[in-house]
């Protein structure tokens, strides 16, 4: 744990503040101002990772750092499933915006780094984005699968859907994108060090992921009416295996002897 | 009127009895898109409420049960390969990789493949969807593809067709000269029908370089190197000002006196010379050397180190074939050269002298089936997930692909 004396540990509380405020306020039923708090808590994210960019010169996406601060923007991610999707759950995502950003804001070194020469690719910028958007999608997803393992539904009134039915939407959204960045890291893996797989921890933590969202598509449709509960299980054993991957450099620290690349 | 009770469902078995299609007719457009799917025909509002639904446990005849024998030992294999990803990543990179190369896994690629065939000839909606289709036909081939590209599929190659080809090696190659030997991953010396010549190779750094200064306490400060400029370290320590820098550093004995030089010879000593003011005006020059850092001695307040990013690695290769310059390339992490069905990239360097670079070959053959197949999927779970979606293809295709079914039904 560490306070971060910056103007960009600064920005981060701010959103957090913010996104704090926002939470609270939708659940004291006063959506309308929740939400014009989680667009204000938006807006300084946006800025947060805009100054960042200006900061270091260059897409802020190489550290666990910069990926968290960028994957504090949700609020586009709410806003597009509630529209598009019929799939609710903004105090949810609130809460995640706090949950992503803390780490940014306590835990994780902001030193500025320069892009080695194996990340100056125009791959990077998509490679990375792509799966954060994705990552922070399926964290959606996994809130929709616990409400529905709780019991907990949007109200009649909403026009809604029923969790379980939103959680597949919501994934039908972010595996394509995970299956993007997949593929995306295959093909600069083959670039820049001439081997598109090349089994190291890190990949096979994200195909772990990948798969663990094709058993559930596959599982869903196969017994998805008989055993709803079960493929709630498979959308949050999905964002384990996210979760790990991506922390995956940090956490291989806690099993002595394991080499692990960033 | 309760227009929630408005609603009545037709559901549809296909012919095979293993799927179900579930409609809904609903009376006005609310309640069309309360539904998943809807298609407005003839005033009707048509809400396909359940796309399609596997009937588990439906008695159905033979082919149903192998069918969903099919499903089941797909679902497996996924699983089981998502342990074996699991357990590759605990043992590590290369102990995965020789794993993964053992017979078992082998004889899983080989099931996997095949089932994937299997289950594409068996379910007719696989092949009738475009999404579904891209996406498990995009997996045959990249299974195929990698295959073909392995060390297994090279000497299978080399079998059937005589074609000989190193699958990846790497080349260790020295400024100015030639050659064409390549240390495969079996520790076996083969030779390419060409050879490559490097003209140079160059390590680049990013600007400025950094000297850090750390006091005993924890305090510290990062210093562009700039030649001349003074830094203040505060009243307890005085300045800092950098003299100059040296690519090769090296000491000589001229006349019996010590002479510090930088050395234009091949050699890799990049260091600093520093100046020290303290406080009450006593200067000392000191030597900070990027690869040796960290030698502090006890009575000194401030440790020094020299740090610089490297930026780039550049080989500038030209391939010979019949002594003459065929390909001509300055390769690059990122960028790396394609020749006569294989690719060179940048993989390392001599860290000594900056004198020598290591190439790492590889060949490509099946690398391209691998990337279609990649192509393919990305293109099929975008289609299938989002765009038939988007531009409303599905709907009416799956709304014929229906009215169909029942005419058949009805036959
Ligand atoms: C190995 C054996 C496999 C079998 C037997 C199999 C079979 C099937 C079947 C029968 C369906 C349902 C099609 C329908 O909606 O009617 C399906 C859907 C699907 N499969 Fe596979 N599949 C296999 C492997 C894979 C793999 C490796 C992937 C990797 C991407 C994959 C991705 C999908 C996806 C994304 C769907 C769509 C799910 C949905 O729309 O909800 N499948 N598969």
């Amino acid at each position: 744990m560490e306070i971060k004396y910056t103007i960009q540990g600064l920005l981060i509380y701010a959103t957090i503040a913010a996104y704090l405020c926002a939470f609270v306020t939708s659940l004291l039923r006063r959506a309308k101002t929740g939400h014009i708090l989680y667009l204000f808590g938006f807006a300084i994210a946006v800025f947060s990772f805009g100054y960042r960019w200006y900061h270091v010169r260059h897409v802020p996406l190489q550290n666990l750092f910069e990926v968290f601060l960028c994957l504090g923007m949700i609020y586009p991610v709410s806003l597009f499933c509630r529209r598009f999707l019929r799939v609710g759950g903004y105090s949810a995502d609130m809460l995640i915006g706090v949950i992503v950003l803390f780490p940014a804001g306590f835990v994780f070194n902001a030193e500025p780094q320069q892009l080695p020469p194996a990340l100056q690719s125009w791959l990077f910028t998509p490679h990375v984005a792509v799966y954060m958007l994705s990552y922070i999608i399926m964290a959606k997803a996994t809130f929709h699968a616990i409400s529905q393992l709780a019991g907990k539904g949007p109200k009649p009134n909403e026009n809604l859907l029923p969790p379980e039915q939103a959680t597949y939407r919501i994934i039908c959204v972010g595996f394509p994108l995970l299956t993007l960045g997949l593929v995306l890291g295959s093909y600069w893996g083959k670039l820049a060090w001439g081997d598109y797989w090349g089994w190291d921890p890190k990949e096979l933590w994200s195909l772990a992921s990948w798969l663990v969202y094709v058993g559930y598509f596959h599982f869903r449709y196969m017994f998805g009416k008989k055993h709803p509960r079960i493929n709630s299980f498979w959308a949050i054993a999905g964002m384990a295996a996210i979760i790990i991957t991506l922390l995956w450099v940090n956490l291989s620290r806690l099993f002595p002897g394991l080499h692990s690349y960033a | 009127m309760n227009l929630e009770a408005k609603y009545f469902s037709i559901i549809i078995y296909s012919k095979h009895g293993n799927y179900k299609y579930q409609l809904q007719i609903a009376l006005n457009k609310k309640q069309a898109e309360r539904a998943s799917v809807n298609i407005l025909a003839n005033n009707i509002y048509l809400a396909i409420i359940t796309r399609v639904e596997f009937i588990d446990g439906h008695k159905g005849n033979l082919m149903n049960k192998f069918r969903r024998a099919v499903m089941w030992v797909g679902l497996a294999l996924i699983i089981l390969l998502l342990f074996v990803s699991v357990y590759g990543a605990f043992i590590g990179a290369e102990r995965a990789q020789s794993f993964i190369n053992r017979l078992p896994l082998m004889v899983y690629w080989i099931a996997f493949l095949l089932l994937l065939i299997v289950a594409l000839s068996v379910f007719r909606r696989l092949v009738r969807v475009p999404g579904l289709l891209l996406i498990h036909l995009g997996c045959v081939f990249i299974l195929a593809g990698s295959m073909w590209a392995s060390e297994a599929g090279h000497k299978l190659q080399k079998k059937l067709f005589g074609i000989d080809k190193i699958t990846k090696g790497q080349m260790e190659i020295h400024e100015g000269h030639s050659d064409n030997r390549v240390l495969d991953d079996n520790m076996q010396i083969k030779e390419l029908p060409f050879s490559v010549e490097l003209k140079d190779f160059q390590i680049e750094y990013y600007k400025p370089a950094y000297l850090y200064v750390q006091t005993r306490d924890g305090q510290g400060w990062k210093i562009p190197v700039e030649i001349g400029s003074e830094f203040p370290l505060g009243p307890e320590f005085g300045t800092v000002k950098i003299l100059r820098t040296f690519e090769n550093f090296k000491v000589t004995i001229e006349d019996g006196n010590r002479k510090i030089i930088d050395d234009p010879q091949p050699g890799l000593n990049p260091a600093l010379e520093v100046q020290i003011t303290s406080p009450q005006g006593q200067v000392t020059t000191k030597y900070v050397f990027e690869r040796f850092g960290g030698h502090t001695r006890p009575e000194d307040k401030l440790a020094l180190s020299y740090r610089r990013v490297i930026s780039d690695y550049i080989s500038q290769l030209r391939i010979i074939k019949d002594e003459r310059i065929v390909a001509e390339k300055d390769i690059e992490v990122n960028h790396p050269l394609s020749f006569g069905g294989y690719r060179f990239y940048q993989h390392s360097y001599d860290a000594e002298a900056g004198q020598y670079t290591v190439l790492m070959v590889v060949s490509d053959t099946g690398v391209g089936v691998v990337f279609a197949g990649c192509w393919m999927l990305c293109i099929g779970v975008f289609w299938h997930m989002w765009l038939r979606h988007i531009v409303g293809f599905d709907v009416g295709s799956s709304f014929v692909h229906i009215t169909a079914r029942i005419k058949t039904k009805n036959k």
